[in-house]
């Protein structure tokens, strides 16, 4: 009887530990992110480096968490929620390194950009409210997977649509600048590709979320965008 | 011993009684009396121990059973003891009710922390500056929900004399200080003090003197090669010469006005009043800036002014030259050519005399203006310095501003440009019209002269 307490305690500590890990993996890609987002509007070659030098600490702990779960399905075999939150997690380890790659990206965006010399840079208010909007977002999903806080895991993936919806507008805007002069066009090939990095990070966040909601209801939301909008037309 | 004591009168009683039933019928009458009263007594225990049992399963002080007798003896030391307890609970939930509002209300953030650095309480402070939730977020690991890299190793080193910056992403520009005290056994006291202010105080000290010198030096430097280029080549030709000393006298002016301006702030700090009090004809101040901006600006943006004729107020007339002139100027140069420029002046709802400066400019990100009125404080170093700022302007505004208990206010966006709006308290404004008043007919002089 006491073993077997022992055990489960210690199967519990595992779980929480790879729980742990995971967000402070979370914590680090945050801090990336955030300065990724600096050094589109500052050019900082320090900070750029910097968030480059993260990108392979950060998928070094992808390996050691993976490492980890690995682990814990083999010697605990996890059952029910445990078993969702290890595969929940697995997928969300995904996430967050490719939110890693996306923030390497911005910052060699960044780095080319003011590489060349452009001092003023079309659109860059946008392209920084909408990496604000994304660096948010991912803090709130972290927090949720924390709390397991459904509520605010359903909020984050109803309010990527606004990420999405801004990059358009910046896409549309650069086209204009685009076309109205030509030299600009390098540089605005660039901040495309950073826009779009931030764009693919809010659906990082939203992957993330629909996990959170998985580990927690057991129901998988993916893909599932009309029938969860009828169920709650339903509810009501 | 008093239930000893009832038991044996009682025992004593049976026993007398059987003796004297077996006295005067038989014997075995008597034994008979005895038997039957032994029994009822002993019904009567039962009963009495089955209310005992019954009240266990729900013990409280308002249903404690209540008998006469032995059994009354030991009811009523039973209510005893558990009113002595009550009290001394209550005593005990008092004072860690008290301990628990001091911790409460201090002004730093505390945190307890279980053996796995769970969260186990926090007060209020602590759940603003780390972004927890008091109650709904104990029993969660710390490092899940204040997600920064070095905060698991910091904790897990738990020495009291090591402290971590801490700057929460939810919140830019505040700077926190952590310090974890380890206590009990394995339990962790994490204490979290906002030093926002102390770090922005340490920076300004250390960042002016290093910014006079530097503003000081910029423009020396170029008098400084001039005047080696003339000693090296003592005669050159007429129309360099000129250009030369034009340059130099332009930088001299530049250096002038850093100091003009350093002078202006030591000496608005020096007092807390306005050194003069006198009726300020606001309209002919704000027109002659007006033009003033218009001067500046050569044509480059649409400057419009709307003010009511009379509008005054009280103050000091100099001060607030000085005060509205570097706001306006501000706007000039912080709006790109063509853009648009609304000087204002109104007596707003709770009528207080109220200037507005309005452009249509660059706008100012949210994290620059806390500190825009600080000494040498640019958001874009550069960009200041080209279009002739000495960097002192809006720290001259803000002690002009306390010196006439008004409040500034900075609404700005990036891209959309900037408002500064200048709040005087309502009695400012009791000044009739542009005219002045009795106690300050010696002033009007001042006025045209400024």
């Amino acid at each position: 009887m006491a073993t077997s307490e022992h055990i489960s305690k210690q199967f519990d500590a595992d779980l929480e530990n790879v729980r742990s890990q995971v967000l402070q993996m979370g914590g680090l890609v945050e801090g990336q992110l955030m300065a990724a987002i600096d050094t589109l509007m500052t050019g900082s070659e320090d900070l750029i480096s910097r968030v480059i030098d993260t990108e392979r600490r950060v998928n070094t702990i992808e390996k050691e968490i993976d490492d980890a779960i690995t682990h814990v399905v083999a010697r605990r075999q996890p059952a029910a929620s445990d078993l969702r939150l290890i595969m929940g997690v697995s997928k969300i380890v995904t996430d967050l390194e490719r939110i890693g790659d996306e923030a390497e990206k911005i910052a060699r965006m960044a780095r080319q950009i003011y590489g060349r010399g452009a001092l003023s840079i079309p659109r860059s208010v946008d392209v920084r409210q909408s990496g604000h909007h994304a660096s948010q977002a991912l803090r709130r999903v972290l927090d949720a997977m924390a709390r397991l806080d459904t509520g605010e895991a359903e909020k984050i993936i109803a309010e990527d649509k606004l990420i999405d919806t801004e990059f358009r507008a910046i896409l549309r805007q650069l086209i204009t600048y685009m076309m109205e002069d030509p030299r600009t066009i390098s540089t605005a090939l660039d901040i495309v590709w950073a826009a779009k990095a931030i764009e693919r990070v809010g659906d990082h966040a939203k992957n993330i979320a629909e996990q959170v909601i998985y580990v927690v209801n057991g129901t998988d939301v993916r893909h599932t965008r009309a029938s969860a909008s009828t169920t709650a037309g339903d509810n009501a | 011993m008093t239930v000893w004591r009832l038991l044996a009168l009682k025992f004593a009683m049976v026993a007398l009684l059987a003796v004297g039933v077996g006295a005067w019928l038989t014997p075995l009458a008597g034994w008979i009396t005895a038997f039957v009263a032994l029994a009822l007594l002993y019904t009567r225990h039962i009963h009495q121990l089955t209310r005992l049992e019954h009240w266990l399963k729900a013990p409280g002080i308002d249903n404690v059973p209540d008998a006469a007798g032995a059994w009354g003896v030991v009811f009523a030391g039973i209510y005893r003891a558990l009113r002595r307890e009550i009290r001394e609970r209550d005593a005990v939930k008092h004072e860690l009710e008290l301990f628990m509002q001091a911790a409460q209300a201090l002004p730093d953030g505390i945190v307890i922390l279980d053996r796995g650095d769970e969260l186990s309480w926090c007060n209020d402070t602590a759940a603003r500056h780390l972004g927890v939730r008091p109650g709904g977020d104990y029993g969660l690991r710390l490092t899940n929900i204040v997600r920064v890299p070095r905060l698991a190793a910091f904790l897990q080193s738990a020495n009291p004399d090591e402290t971590l910056e801490y700057r929460p992403a939810a919140n830019p520009g505040q700077v926190l200080s952590l310090k974890s005290i380890p206590f009990g056994k394995g339990r962790k006291l994490l204490v979290s003090l906002d030093v926002t202010q102390i770090e922005r105080a340490d920076t300004t000290r250390r960042d002016f003197i290093a910014n006079v010198s530097h503003e000081l030096r910029t423009p020396l430097t170029v008098i400084h090669g001039f005047l080696e280029h003339m000693r090296d080549a003592p005669v050159l030709p007429a129309e360099q010469a000129r250009r030369h000393i034009a340059l130099m006298s332009q930088q001299s002016d530049r250096m002038l006005k850093i100091v003009d301006d350093l002078l202006m702030l030591s000496r608005l700090e020096g007092g807390d009043a306005p050194h003069r009090e006198e009726p300020v004809d606001v309209h002919a101040m704000l027109q002659a800036l007006a033009e003033e901006a218009r001067a500046l600006s050569a044509g480059r943006h649409h400057i419009e002014v709307n003010i009511a004729r009379g509008a005054a107020m009280s103050g000091s007339a100099d001060e607030l030259r000085s005060a509205f002139g570097n706001l306006v100027s501000n706007a000039v140069r912080y709006t790109p050519a063509g853009g648009r420029i609304a000087l204002a002046w109104r007596i707003d709802e709770k009528n207080r005399p109220l200037f507005s400066v309005k452009d249509n400019g660059i706008g100012i990100a949210a994290e620059h203006i806390p500190r825009l009125t600080e000494r040498f404080y640019r958001v874009d170093r550069g960009r200041s310095r080209e279009t002739g700022g000495t960097g002192l302007g809006l720290a001259i505004v803000k002690h002009v501003l306390l010196r006439h208990q008004a409040t500034l206010e900075i609404e700005s966006a990036l891209g959309t440009g900037s408002e500064f709006r200048v709040l005087f308290p309502y009695w400012r404004g009791n000044v009739a019209g542009a005219t002045p008043t009795s106690n300050g007919a010696s002033g009007a002089a001042d006025v045209d002269a400024a």
